[in-house]
């Protein structure tokens, strides 16, 4: 089999690899880092691989379109694009952008807003208690800048990816 | 006995609860929320009853729903679990007043620990050593800075009706103490319905050692020994084992007798721990009274071979204590992991969703406390606990070891937990070595998921995914999900895929 081009987005994080399978042994290169490792199958959700002298069981289940998967520990959500559609992603939305759309991470009630519309903010600042689990949850930012919106008042129910906050990121940080 | 039980809780806590009426021949009532229609504890209980919409002061907290419940089933008495209305010094004397049994202590022995001020009095006078700190509840600011001043900072605010690290902050500095106050009241609040605060030294890098007491109605009263919960994030603990790798035998026996002290001196029956602060000089200090079956409960089963479930409705039908202290033994060694909806990558935050695949772990000496199925979608509405993972081996080396694998087998994809996270605390040498204290995790686990294990991991979840992609199973895989994973123990499809991947 010749080399594979693929494109994935794991946790929103675009990464190109090339992947070849000769063998039972797997060889992705990505840029010049180059990973080799014999895969056995061992269900339709597990697969072991073992590389560098160590074994991994890797778990893995497609839930609606995207991969969850499941190695030494951690979790992440792998999805597969089209190589060359340059197809957008959920990864590709900031990054670039002057605006930082602080989204709640989980649905919960809002029980503080500790900013206001035009304050300027610092990286790692509180913006926003929610309550969730029954835990106050600070929601920061990640960039210094000036909060240009709040979408959200205190005592609101919101949604996990509600926005809540805009923040202008100043030119000096990022 | 008992004939039947209603248990007013939810989550493992409920299922343990069950397990145990099942093994006594009791019948089991759950009751539950809207949001837990589909909960494990409800499929597992004989019958179940529905208490209305998912708030927790609409159901699990709504004292009339849940004699009503009671009343409609028939059953004699309520095991309360932990959280909710466990402590609930004012749901006992109701139950009392109904003439059900209120598996727990005496109401007026549950009011009198419940008050943290009024509790740290009681033992006191009984010789129990406490913590520094204020002797009553304020309102005053000033009251607040002076009490600061005169115990020297860093103090501790603490809630007054608190559990669970709710409503507790650490201030360093006069500057950050207004702040923290309003914080930990607003928490205290919605917690316990009881905004009421104090202040107390804050013992720095303590140990937190309990004691596990179980007491009959006419005061006999033995100790379990201790349970080492030193491991904790934000005032919570997450990870905890017995025996506690920092008690001589001599500490710990006297640890022991002053458990039995204070709660002879409260006046309490049924089971409940003696918390305490353990400072680096091996002074122990009086935390608080846990009213309750707690969490952490199994590893005290595993390690003395009792069953305090079982221990618990023994005692609240009116039986004599059978234990005697000279017959109570620990033997080997048990850890216990805290499984969390919640992402360590993000600081914890809470990860709600469905389990889109579960795999638990077994073997020998492994235990799995789980409130969750695969496929069970896990409500925002309460504490993010999924699971408990407790083993037990002869030493602690072993338990370590034994845990480390056993949690990498404790595979949750879905949502987010905290499995990964807690096997590298296992792993960690400090913890290894037994000497954690309560400031590990901030110490060196606060930038967890960001190192080079992390990029490997991504490396690998990606080779996986391209594994999938050659082997075309990413797309005509699109079954792997829920039915999927019915067919992976068929050996046919297994070994056809294999030779599939290794003929191309």
């Amino acid at each position: 089999m010749s080399p594979r081009a693929l494109e994935f987005l794991i946790d929103g994080e675009p990464r190109r690899v090339s992947a070849e399978l000769a063998g039972g042994t797997l060889v992705l290169k990505e840029g010049d880092r180059v990973l080799e490792a014999a895969v056995r199958r061992i269900s339709a959700s597990e697969l072991l691989f073992r590389t560098g002298g160590r074994t991994f069981r890797v778990h893995l289940v497609r839930d609606g379109g995207r991969t969850l998967v499941a190695v030494d520990g951690r979790e992440f959500t792998v999805n597969e694009r089209c190589p060359g559609t340059g197809r957008p992603g959920e990864g590709d939305e900031q990054g670039a952008e002057s605006v930082l759309r602080v989204k709640s991470p989980m649905p919960g009630t809002v029980t503080k807003i500790a900013v206001a519309e035009g304050d300027k903010v610092r990286k790692y600042q509180t913006l926003v208690i929610v309550e969730a689990m029954k835990m106050e949850n600070e929601i920061k930012t990640v960039c210094d800048g000036t909060v240009t919106k709040i979408h959200v008042a205190v005592g609101e129910t919101v949604d996990a990816e509600r926005p809540l906050v805009e923040v202008e990121k100043s030119a000096v940080s990022s | 006995m008992f004939s039947k039980i209603l248990i007013a809780n939810r989550g493992e806590i409920a299922v343990r609860v069950i397990r145990a009426c099942r093994e006594m021949g009791i019948s089991s009532v759950a009751v539950y929320s809207e949001a837990d229609a589909a909960s494990l504890h409800v499929r597992m209980a004989d019958e179940a009853v529905p208490i209305g919409p998912p708030p927790a002061a609409d159901s699990y907290l709504h004292m009339e729903k849940i004699i009503a419940a009671a009343r409609a089933s028939g059953a004699e008495a309520i095991h309360p679990g932990y959280g909710f209305l466990a402590e609930n010094a004012a749901f006992a004397r109701r139950c009392e007043r109904e003439g059900l049994v209120f598996i727990g202590p005496n109401s007026a022995a549950l009011a009198l620990v419940g008050d943290k001020v009024r509790a740290r009095q009681t033992v006191e006078k009984a010789g129990v050593p406490i913590i520094p700190g204020m002797n009553a509840v304020s309102v005053s600011p000033g009251e607040f800075r002076d009490a600061a001043l005169a115990l020297g900072y860093p103090v501790m605010v603490k809630a007054s009706a608190g559990g669970g690290g709710k409503g507790m902050r650490v201030v360093g500095e006069e500057a950050a103490l207004g702040p923290a106050l309003e914080a930990s009241r607003r928490e205290a609040e919605s917690a316990f319905g009881d905004g009421s605060v104090y202040l107390e030294k804050c013992i720095e890098e303590p140990r937190h050692v309990e004691i596990q007491v179980l007491a009959d109605r006419a005061g006999r009263t033995v100790h379990l020994f201790e349970r080492e919960c030193s491991v904790q994030r934000r005032h919570q603990k997450i990870l905890e084992e017995a025996p506690s790798p920092a008690l001589t035998p001599e500490l710990r026996a006297q640890m022991g007798e002053t458990a039995v002290r204070a709660m002879r001196a409260a006046g309490y029956d049924n089971a409940g721990t003696v918390e305490f602060l353990l400072d680096r000089d091996g002074r122990f200090y009086f935390l608080e009274v846990n009213a309750r079956l707690q969490v952490e409960h199994p590893t005290t089963e595993l390690v003395t071979g009792v069953d305090l479930v079982r221990q618990q409705i023994r005692l609240a039908s009116g039986a004599d204590l059978a234990l005697r202290q000279e017959d109570i033994r620990q033997n080997g060694h048990a850890i216990e992991c805290r499984i969390y909806a919640e992402d360590p990558r993000t600081g914890f935050l809470p990860s709600a969703g469905r389990i889109a695949y579960l795999r638990e772990p077994q073997g020998p000496g492994v235990r799995f406390d789980s409130g969750v199925y695969e496929g069970f979608e896990v409500p925002v509405h309460y504490d993010p606990i999924l699971a408990k993972l407790i083993v037990w081996a002869e030493d602690r080396e072993s338990a370590c070891r034994r845990m480390a694998v056993a949690l990498g087998d404790c595979v949750i994809l879905g949502i987010h937990t905290t499995a990964g996270f807690l096997r590298d605390v296992v792993r960690h040498p400090e913890f290894r070595a037994g000497r954690a204290t309560t400031s590990l995790i901030s110490k060196y686990f606060s930038s967890w998921g960001a190192g080079e294990a992390d990029d490997e991991a991504k490396r690998l979840a990606l080779a996986a995914a391209a594994y999938e992609a050659l082997t075309g199973k990413s797309e005509a895989g699109g079954r792997a999900g829920r039915d999927g994973r019915k067919d992976a123990s068929s050996p046919w499809l297994t070994m056809g895929r294999w030779r599939a991947g290794e003929g191309s």
